[in-house]
């Protein structure tokens, strides 16, 4: 009987065609994209011309230009609105959920919502809701008093436009985190707490907060990688960086640079930078946020 | 060792399933072969497919062959964008293209007629005389690597200036017509403005295209505006430049919407319909957009877009931009030969071009069978409209590769609103163009 639990070759029967899988299908072509990114390649399916000259030219293209520029200042942006925003309000949410005696269940569901909803479907509904003319948000204002239209994605306006649906479609995710980790604290350290005198407020900030703190971590993590690949629902939005190139992201620029401009080696180029600056910012949270032993 | 056996037995068994699955699909594909009998399946690809108003039109066409001829088509139709175009791109690299393929005739079919993988028309007529008689030959779509024919097309297009007629009846002015200078044009737009509606429905940010042709065939004519500059500061490229000066000049004078630099296109052609603004630059398949978005069709016209310089308004912009191509795969495999040929002459039949064509251009010798009845005011008018003019010139942008386009295009707002220089915007694309057709 034992020997079943020492014997443990029969496990890479089942490792290896997973194993297999990734590396035909991730490894192989991360690494093929990395070679392209020093090649000349004018259109997806189409063979490199050569290498550029010189070899690195895709990389220091990035640094001069203006919508590249752009993105990695809108990323940036959108990190820091990201960590701040999402997993601000989604641990303010969770933990007034978490204090409320009736309904906890039905908040869960409704904050969870946004996530099962397709970023596509979203990105629609935001564009009627900050539409020019007839949109919602125009149509208040009017009920209001105000007499004229306001374009929510002129230059002015496009970046906040842009980033509310986006930090507001994530929100329930880290809020479902969060509460998880709420749930794991026991009833009895806040009984003892109460016992003892403390306030609501004291009693989150010495007791939920600092058990929940690896919970936020990972959440900050999760959120800073997730803002630098967010994609699909700014490109519904503001499609081709609109207005006059100023909402591109990383990865929407990437996108446009292959299936618009054709120019494949260069998004590659791209695709790299935003591996290396999720890596890189992925271990800076880290280590800004240290996971801590209670 | 049991375990062993059982391990082995069960890494078999997941082997013997994915097997199973293949061996399926094999079993498949040969009853499939039994079904056709002795006919032949000929692989087609074309971009009659999703929302393209004539893929039912395809489908039927398809249908009827295959009952009149006993083959069978293996469709793999895709609509078209720049995922369609570079999946063939990766067919004829791999080898795989198709057998029959509908595609562009300008330069995104270069690397594949420079391949020699298409057979010309003129190589299919030594064996098969009849073959493309009921068209015009000057009107095929010569390719622009040889100058010579390589596809047989259906239905063609043409760009005229749509009019929402009770804006241009409440701002009290006439609708363009067959005379009406650019100066006039203007001051139309100025009154329409004035009586408090957008006077042109665009999207710079998104679509630009249609008034980079009108605008820049403005300061050219039939003969030259289809011409690639050589440079900025040559004939064509200064027309260029003009006419990209003369849309900044319609957006500092507030004659398109407010939002055209952030809204859709999407946005700007609902505020045409819905009676915001009195005109609409765009294609022939808009007729059937707008028919589909009004209720009431006959408040829409279709009208010349007003000229300056050596352009008559009369003359258009059109063309036919895609046809059917046979590849040297299929030519060299005789019973596919035949068949291919066989399935494009029945495709590119007077009647079905004429289904497939409604009130669009044709290359048809006889013309167009259409039935007047059967089409909408706006139909009718578009009809009319082609039917009275004086020359046709190719849009120029199809002899720019996509990707050289982005200067002009995706930076048109950064043009009309001057953070960009045109002349240095021009340059660039003309030479992205050159490096690309290196």
């Amino acid at each position: 009987m034992s020997n079943i639990y020492r014997n443990k070759k029969p496990l890479l029967v089942f490792l290896i065609p997973a194993f297999a899988f990734m590396l035909v299908f991730l490894y192989y072509p991360f690494f093929v994209n990395i070679w392209n990114s020093f090649q000349n390649i004018r259109g997806l399916g189409n063979a490199a011309k050569g290498l550029n000259s010189p070899w690195y030219s895709n990389y220091v293209r990035m640094f001069t230009d203006k919508n590249m520029l752009t993105a990695l200042k809108n990323t940036a942006i959108m990190v820091v609105v990201t960590l701040i925003f999402q997993v601000g309000i989604a641990l303010g949410l969770a933990l007034l959920v978490d204090n409320i005696r009736r309904g906890k269940k039905f908040f869960q569901i409704v904050y969870f919502f946004p996530i099962v909803v397709s970023a596509t479907a979203l990105g629609l509904l935001f564009n009627l809701i900050f539409l020019y003319d007839k949109g919602m948000l125009n149509q208040l204002l009017e009920i209001f008093g105000r007499s004229t239209l306001i374009d929510w994605k002129e230059q002015a306006h496009a970046l906040m436009t842009l980033m509310i649906p986006v930090t507001w479609q994530y929100v329930g995710f880290y809020f479902i985190i969060i509460v998880t980790g709420l749930n794991n604290i026991s009833g009895e350290l806040y009984e003892a707490a109460a016992i003892d005198g403390a306030t609501p407020f004291q009693r989150v900030k010495y007791i939920t907060v600092p058990l929940a703190y690896n919970v936020i971590c990972t959440c900050a993590v999760l959120a800073v990688t997730g803002a630098l690949k967010v994609f699909d629902l700014p490109w519904v939005m503001f499609p081709k960086g609109m207005p006059v190139n100023s909402t591109w992201l990383t990865g929407t620029y990437m996108y446009h640079t292959v299936f618009n401009q054709n120019d494949v080696d260069y998004s590659s180029a791209i695709a790299i930078l935003i591996v290396i600056l999720g890596v890189v910012l992925s271990k800076v949270v880290n280590k800004v946020f240290k996971q801590k032993d209670y | 060792m049991k375990k062993k056996i059982v391990a082995t037995l069960i890494a078999c068994m997941l082997v013997g399933s994915l097997a199973a699955c293949g061996s399926k699909s094999d079993d498949n594909t040969a009853a499939k072969e039994d079904d056709k009998g002795k006919g032949v399946t000929l692989n087609v690809v074309t971009t009659y497919a999703g929302n393209d108003g004539n893929a039912e039109n395809f489908q039927e066409g398809v249908k009827a062959w295959e009952e009149e001829t006993g083959n069978t088509v293996s469709d793999s139709s895709q609509t078209s964008d720049e995922a369609f175009k570079a999946r063939v791109a990766a067919d004829f690299q791999a080898g795989s293209e198709p057998d029959v393929l509908f595609y562009f005739n300008g330069v995104d079919s270069n690397s594949f007629v420079e391949a020699g993988k298409v057979v010309s028309i003129d190589d299919i007529r030594k064996e098969y005389p009849d073959y493309a008689t009921n068209m015009k030959d000057e009107m095929l779509g010569a390719s622009p690597v040889d100058g010579k024919n390589y596809s047989v097309p259906v239905n063609g297009y043409w760009e005229g200036l749509f009019v929402n007629k009770e804006v241009v009846e409440a701002a009290g002015v006439e609708v363009p017509g067959k005379d009406t200078t650019w100066d006039e044009f203007m001051e139309t737009c100025q009154k329409i403005k004035d009586a408090g509606f957008n006077p042109i429905a665009a999207s710079l940010a998104q679509v630009p295209h249609y008034w980079f042709e009108y605008t820049i065939f403005n300061h050219d004519s039939v003969k030259t505006h289809n011409t690639l500059p050589e440079s900025v500061d040559d004939e064509n490229g200064k027309a260029w430049v003009a006419g990209i000066e003369d849309i900044k000049t319609l957006y500092e004078k507030g004659f398109f919407p407010e939002n055209t630099l952030s809204g859709t296109d999407d946005e700007t052609v609902q505020g045409f319909i819905d009676g915001k603004s009195a005109f609409l630059l765009d294609g022939s398949w808009k007729v059937g957009g707008i028919e589909e978005a009004t209720d009431n069709i006959d408040n829409f016209t279709v009208t010349y877009v007003p000229a300056k310089g050596d352009r008559k308004a009369t003359d258009l912009i059109g063309g036919l931009s895609s046809g059917y191509y046979i590849t040297k795969k299929a030519w060299d495999d005789d019973a596919k030969r035949e068949a291919a040929v066989s399935f494009i002459t029945k495709m590119t039949s007077d009647e079905m071009v004429s289904k497939f064509a409604g009130t669009s251009a044709t290359a048809l010798k006889e013309g167009a069978d259409v039935d007047e009845s059967t089409l909408t005011s706006l139909g009718k008018d578009g009809y009319h409209m082609i039917s009275d003019i004086t020359g046709i010139a190719g849009a120029v942008q199809d002899q720019v590769p996509t990707d050289a386009r982005g200067p002009v295009f995706d930076g048109m707002p950064g043009l009309v609103s001057g953070d960009n220089d045109i002349k240095t915007a021009v340059s660039e694309v003309l030479e992205m163009v050159k490096e690309i057709q290196e």
